[in-house]
Protein backbone atom coordinates (compact mmCIF):
# COMPACT_ATOMS: atom_id res chain seq x y z
CA UNK A 1 0.00 0.00 0.00
CA UNK A 2 2.81 2.02 0.82
CA UNK A 3 4.45 2.06 -2.68
CA UNK A 4 1.53 3.21 -4.24
CA UNK A 5 1.85 6.53 -3.13
CA UNK A 6 4.56 6.42 -6.11
CA UNK A 7 2.36 5.53 -8.78
CA UNK A 8 1.10 9.17 -9.30
CA UNK A 9 4.85 9.82 -10.79
CA UNK A 10 4.42 6.77 -13.13
CA UNK A 11 4.82 8.35 -17.16
CA UNK A 12 1.40 8.27 -17.79
CA UNK A 13 -0.17 6.22 -21.21
CA UNK A 14 -3.37 5.43 -22.64
CA UNK A 15 -3.66 2.82 -25.36
CA UNK A 16 0.12 3.37 -25.63
CA UNK A 17 -0.15 7.39 -26.51
CA UNK A 18 2.53 8.82 -24.16
CA UNK A 19 -0.04 11.44 -21.96
CA UNK A 20 3.23 13.46 -21.28
CA UNK A 21 3.50 14.61 -24.17
CA UNK A 22 -0.27 16.52 -23.74
CA UNK A 23 1.07 17.72 -20.03
CA UNK A 24 4.19 19.22 -22.20
CA UNK A 25 2.56 20.92 -24.74
CA UNK A 26 -0.79 22.79 -22.47
CA UNK A 27 1.63 25.13 -21.21
CA UNK A 28 1.80 26.00 -25.02
CA UNK A 29 -1.85 27.10 -25.07
CA UNK A 30 -1.36 29.15 -22.54
CA UNK A 31 0.98 31.40 -24.25
CA UNK A 32 -1.12 34.00 -25.92
CA UNK A 33 0.21 34.87 -29.50
CA UNK A 34 0.86 38.65 -30.48
CA UNK A 35 -1.56 39.84 -32.65
CA UNK A 36 -0.98 42.18 -35.17
CA UNK A 37 -2.89 44.93 -32.77
CA UNK A 38 -1.25 47.86 -31.60
CA UNK A 39 -2.92 47.54 -28.55
CA UNK A 40 -3.05 44.05 -27.59
CA UNK A 41 -5.49 42.67 -24.68
CA UNK A 42 -4.99 42.98 -21.72
CA UNK A 43 -3.51 38.54 -21.44
CA UNK A 44 -0.67 39.67 -23.98
CA UNK A 45 0.18 42.42 -21.98
CA UNK A 46 0.28 41.19 -18.50
CA UNK A 47 2.49 38.49 -20.29
CA UNK A 48 4.47 40.28 -21.83
CA UNK A 49 5.21 42.57 -18.41
CA UNK A 50 6.40 39.30 -16.90
CA UNK A 51 8.58 38.18 -19.76
CA UNK A 52 10.67 41.74 -19.75
CA UNK A 53 10.78 41.32 -15.98
CA UNK A 54 12.33 37.92 -16.14
CA UNK A 55 14.93 38.87 -18.86
CA UNK A 56 15.86 42.10 -17.67
CA UNK A 57 16.48 39.78 -14.36
CA UNK A 58 18.65 37.41 -15.86
CA UNK A 59 19.65 39.64 -18.39
CA UNK A 60 21.52 42.07 -15.99
CA UNK A 61 24.71 40.71 -14.40
CA UNK A 62 25.71 39.14 -18.29
CA UNK A 63 28.11 40.93 -20.45
CA UNK A 64 27.10 41.51 -24.29
CA UNK A 65 27.95 37.85 -25.50
CA UNK A 66 25.35 36.76 -22.88
CA UNK A 67 22.52 38.14 -24.11
CA UNK A 68 22.33 36.34 -26.69
CA UNK A 69 21.05 33.60 -24.74
CA UNK A 70 17.69 35.72 -23.50
CA UNK A 71 15.38 33.95 -25.73
CA UNK A 72 16.59 30.79 -24.38
CA UNK A 73 16.68 31.32 -20.92
CA UNK A 74 13.57 33.47 -20.52
CA UNK A 75 11.51 30.99 -22.57
CA UNK A 76 12.78 28.34 -20.41
CA UNK A 77 11.80 29.73 -17.34
CA UNK A 78 8.59 30.10 -18.34
CA UNK A 79 7.72 26.49 -19.63
CA UNK A 80 9.33 25.29 -16.31
CA UNK A 81 7.57 27.85 -14.15
CA UNK A 82 3.82 26.96 -16.00
CA UNK A 83 4.76 22.95 -15.76
CA UNK A 84 5.12 23.00 -11.78
CA UNK A 85 2.16 25.13 -11.14
CA UNK A 86 0.04 23.37 -13.33
CA UNK A 87 1.05 20.25 -11.84
CA UNK A 88 -0.54 21.78 -8.57
CA UNK A 89 -3.86 21.42 -10.50
CA UNK A 90 -5.43 17.82 -9.09
CA UNK A 91 -5.48 14.82 -11.11
CA UNK A 92 -2.83 16.85 -13.12
CA UNK A 93 0.68 15.09 -14.06
CA UNK A 94 4.07 17.72 -13.57
CA UNK A 95 6.16 16.73 -16.38
CA UNK A 96 9.18 17.91 -14.49
CA UNK A 97 9.04 15.15 -11.65
CA UNK A 98 10.39 12.95 -14.11
CA UNK A 99 14.10 13.04 -13.99
CA UNK A 100 14.54 12.74 -17.62
CA UNK A 101 13.01 15.59 -18.61
CA UNK A 102 15.03 17.34 -15.80
CA UNK A 103 17.90 16.58 -16.94
CA UNK A 104 17.07 16.26 -20.65
CA UNK A 105 17.18 19.84 -19.90
CA UNK A 106 20.05 20.66 -17.63
CA UNK A 107 22.96 18.43 -19.20
CA UNK A 108 22.96 20.08 -22.54
CA UNK A 109 22.63 23.30 -21.62
CA UNK A 110 25.04 23.23 -19.15
CA UNK A 111 27.29 21.68 -21.40
CA UNK A 112 26.82 24.75 -23.84
CA UNK A 113 27.88 27.07 -21.01
CA UNK A 114 31.47 24.96 -20.47
CA UNK A 115 32.17 23.71 -24.31
CA UNK A 116 31.75 27.70 -24.73
CA UNK A 117 33.74 28.96 -21.95
CA UNK A 118 36.43 26.38 -22.73
CA UNK A 119 35.66 27.90 -26.50
CA UNK A 120 35.74 31.48 -25.98
CA UNK A 121 38.20 31.93 -22.95
CA UNK A 122 39.57 28.82 -22.10
CA UNK A 123 42.41 30.36 -19.31
CA UNK A 124 39.58 32.16 -17.48
CA UNK A 125 37.54 29.24 -17.56
CA UNK A 126 40.02 26.76 -15.91
CA UNK A 127 41.32 29.90 -13.55
CA UNK A 128 38.02 29.43 -12.34
CA UNK A 129 38.64 25.37 -10.82
CA UNK A 130 41.28 27.37 -8.38
CA UNK A 131 39.91 30.28 -6.10
CA UNK A 132 41.98 33.28 -5.32
CA UNK A 133 44.11 33.34 -2.16
CA UNK A 134 44.49 29.30 -1.96
CA UNK A 135 47.36 28.45 -0.39
CA UNK A 136 50.17 26.30 -2.05
CA UNK A 137 49.53 23.04 -0.33
CA UNK A 138 45.70 22.81 -1.16
CA UNK A 139 46.48 23.46 -4.58
CA UNK A 140 45.88 20.41 -6.21
CA UNK A 141 43.31 19.40 -3.42
CA UNK A 142 41.46 22.26 -3.82
CA UNK A 143 41.43 21.82 -8.16
CA UNK A 144 39.99 17.72 -7.54
CA UNK A 145 37.06 19.03 -5.45
CA UNK A 146 36.47 22.16 -7.82
CA UNK A 147 36.42 19.66 -10.88
CA UNK A 148 34.11 17.40 -8.97
CA UNK A 149 32.07 20.54 -8.05
CA UNK A 150 31.73 21.67 -11.84
CA UNK A 151 31.40 17.87 -13.29
CA UNK A 152 28.01 17.21 -10.66
CA UNK A 153 26.28 20.82 -11.29
CA UNK A 154 23.88 19.47 -14.38
CA UNK A 155 23.48 16.20 -11.66
CA UNK A 156 22.26 18.56 -9.44
CA UNK A 157 20.64 20.42 -11.43
CA UNK A 158 17.86 18.09 -12.70
CA UNK A 159 17.85 16.17 -9.56
CA UNK A 160 16.96 19.36 -7.25
CA UNK A 161 14.20 20.25 -9.70
CA UNK A 162 12.88 16.76 -9.82
CA UNK A 163 13.24 15.80 -6.29
CA UNK A 164 11.99 19.19 -4.75
CA UNK A 165 8.35 18.71 -6.93
CA UNK A 166 8.28 14.90 -6.10
CA UNK A 167 8.57 15.78 -2.42
CA UNK A 168 6.16 18.48 -2.56
CA UNK A 169 3.59 16.41 -4.45
CA UNK A 170 3.90 13.01 -2.38
CA UNK A 171 3.82 15.19 0.64
CA UNK A 172 0.52 16.86 -0.42
CA UNK A 173 -0.63 13.22 -1.28
CA UNK A 174 0.04 11.88 2.05
CA UNK A 175 -1.66 14.61 3.99
CA UNK A 176 -4.89 14.20 1.61
CA UNK A 177 -4.90 10.33 2.39
CA UNK A 178 -4.43 11.18 5.97
CA UNK A 179 -7.49 13.71 6.02
CA UNK A 180 -9.81 11.62 3.98
CA UNK A 181 -8.90 8.36 6.28
CA UNK A 182 -9.36 10.35 9.48
CA UNK A 183 -12.59 12.29 8.23
CA UNK A 184 -15.02 9.54 10.02
CA UNK A 185 -12.93 8.73 12.91
CA UNK A 186 -11.37 11.79 14.60
CA UNK A 187 -13.10 14.76 12.61
CA UNK A 188 -11.33 17.36 14.67
CA UNK A 189 -8.02 15.81 13.95
CA UNK A 190 -9.37 15.80 10.31
CA UNK A 191 -9.88 19.74 10.39
CA UNK A 192 -6.33 20.15 11.38
CA UNK A 193 -4.62 17.91 8.98
CA UNK A 194 -6.42 19.82 6.28
CA UNK A 195 -5.31 23.20 7.62
CA UNK A 196 -1.76 21.42 7.17
CA UNK A 197 -2.96 20.42 3.61
CA UNK A 198 -3.52 24.37 2.72
CA UNK A 199 -0.56 25.70 4.10
CA UNK A 200 1.72 22.92 2.28
CA UNK A 201 0.09 23.88 -1.02
CA UNK A 202 0.59 27.00 -0.12
CA UNK A 203 4.09 26.28 0.18
CA UNK A 204 4.22 24.08 -2.77
CA UNK A 205 2.50 27.47 -5.26
CA UNK A 206 5.95 29.03 -4.02
CA UNK A 207 8.55 25.90 -4.27
CA UNK A 208 7.49 25.06 -7.76
CA UNK A 209 7.40 29.05 -8.35
CA UNK A 210 10.99 29.16 -7.06
CA UNK A 211 12.45 26.35 -8.25
CA UNK A 212 11.89 27.00 -11.78
CA UNK A 213 13.70 30.20 -11.22
CA UNK A 214 16.27 28.54 -9.50
CA UNK A 215 17.07 26.55 -12.28
CA UNK A 216 17.45 28.95 -14.68
CA UNK A 217 19.35 31.47 -12.10
CA UNK A 218 22.18 28.71 -11.88
CA UNK A 219 22.51 27.98 -15.54
CA UNK A 220 22.58 32.01 -16.13
CA UNK A 221 25.57 31.93 -13.38
CA UNK A 222 27.37 28.94 -14.76
CA UNK A 223 26.56 31.23 -18.43
CA UNK A 224 28.11 34.16 -16.30
CA UNK A 225 31.33 32.54 -15.04
CA UNK A 226 32.23 30.72 -19.03
CA UNK A 227 31.21 34.33 -21.15
CA UNK B 1 10.84 4.82 -8.33
CA UNK B 2 8.91 4.75 -11.46
CA UNK B 3 11.08 8.01 -12.45
CA UNK B 4 14.09 6.04 -12.81
CA UNK B 5 12.41 3.67 -14.82
CA UNK B 6 14.22 3.59 -18.05
CA UNK B 7 11.50 2.91 -20.82
CA UNK B 8 10.29 6.74 -21.34
CA UNK B 9 13.40 8.43 -20.85
CA UNK B 10 14.32 8.41 -24.33
CA UNK B 11 10.85 9.66 -25.55
CA UNK B 12 10.30 12.13 -22.53
CA UNK B 13 13.93 13.67 -23.30
CA UNK B 14 13.33 13.83 -26.77
CA UNK B 15 9.75 15.32 -26.27
CA UNK B 16 10.66 17.82 -23.93
CA UNK B 17 13.24 19.41 -26.13
CA UNK B 18 11.10 19.32 -29.27
CA UNK B 19 8.24 21.53 -27.57
CA UNK B 20 10.79 23.81 -25.82
CA UNK B 21 12.58 24.60 -29.13
CA UNK B 22 9.40 24.05 -31.44
CA UNK B 23 6.64 25.36 -29.48
CA UNK B 24 7.94 27.87 -26.80
CA UNK B 25 10.46 29.63 -28.02
CA UNK B 26 9.10 30.98 -31.03
CA UNK B 27 5.71 31.55 -29.13
CA UNK B 28 7.55 33.76 -27.01
CA UNK B 29 10.28 35.43 -29.44
CA UNK B 30 7.81 38.18 -30.09
CA UNK B 31 7.82 39.15 -26.47
CA UNK B 32 11.59 38.90 -25.36
CA UNK B 33 12.84 42.21 -25.42
CA UNK B 34 16.47 43.23 -27.40
CA UNK B 35 18.87 46.32 -26.57
CA UNK B 36 18.88 48.90 -29.01
CA UNK B 37 21.51 48.31 -31.50
CA UNK B 38 24.93 50.00 -30.29
CA UNK B 39 25.41 51.64 -33.70
CA UNK B 40 22.39 53.73 -33.63
CA UNK B 41 21.60 57.11 -31.80
CA UNK B 42 19.35 56.55 -28.80
CA UNK B 43 17.97 60.27 -29.54
CA UNK B 44 17.67 60.92 -32.54
CA UNK B 45 18.35 64.76 -33.58
CA UNK B 46 15.92 66.66 -34.64
CA UNK B 47 14.88 67.87 -38.01
CA UNK B 48 14.37 71.68 -39.49
CA UNK B 49 11.18 72.11 -41.03
CA UNK B 50 10.71 71.95 -44.56
CA UNK B 51 8.57 73.32 -47.12
CA UNK B 52 5.88 71.08 -47.82
CA UNK B 53 5.79 70.69 -52.02
CA UNK B 54 2.13 72.10 -52.26
CA UNK B 55 3.19 75.72 -50.58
Amino acid sequence: MNLSFFDQFMSPQLLGIPLIMLAMMFPTLLLPFPTTRWITNRLSTLQLWFIHLTTKQLMLPLNKGGHKWALILTSLMMLLLMINLLGLLPYTFTPTTQLSMNMALAFPLWLATLLTGLRNQPTTSLGHLLPEGTPTPLIPALILIETTSLLIRPLALGVRLTANLTAGHLLIQLISTATITLLPILPTVSILTSLILLLLTILEIAVAMIQAYVFVLLLSLYLQENI
Amino acid sequence: MPQLNPTPWFLTMLLSWLIFALLIQPKLLPFIPTNTPSNKLTQTTPTLSWNWPWT
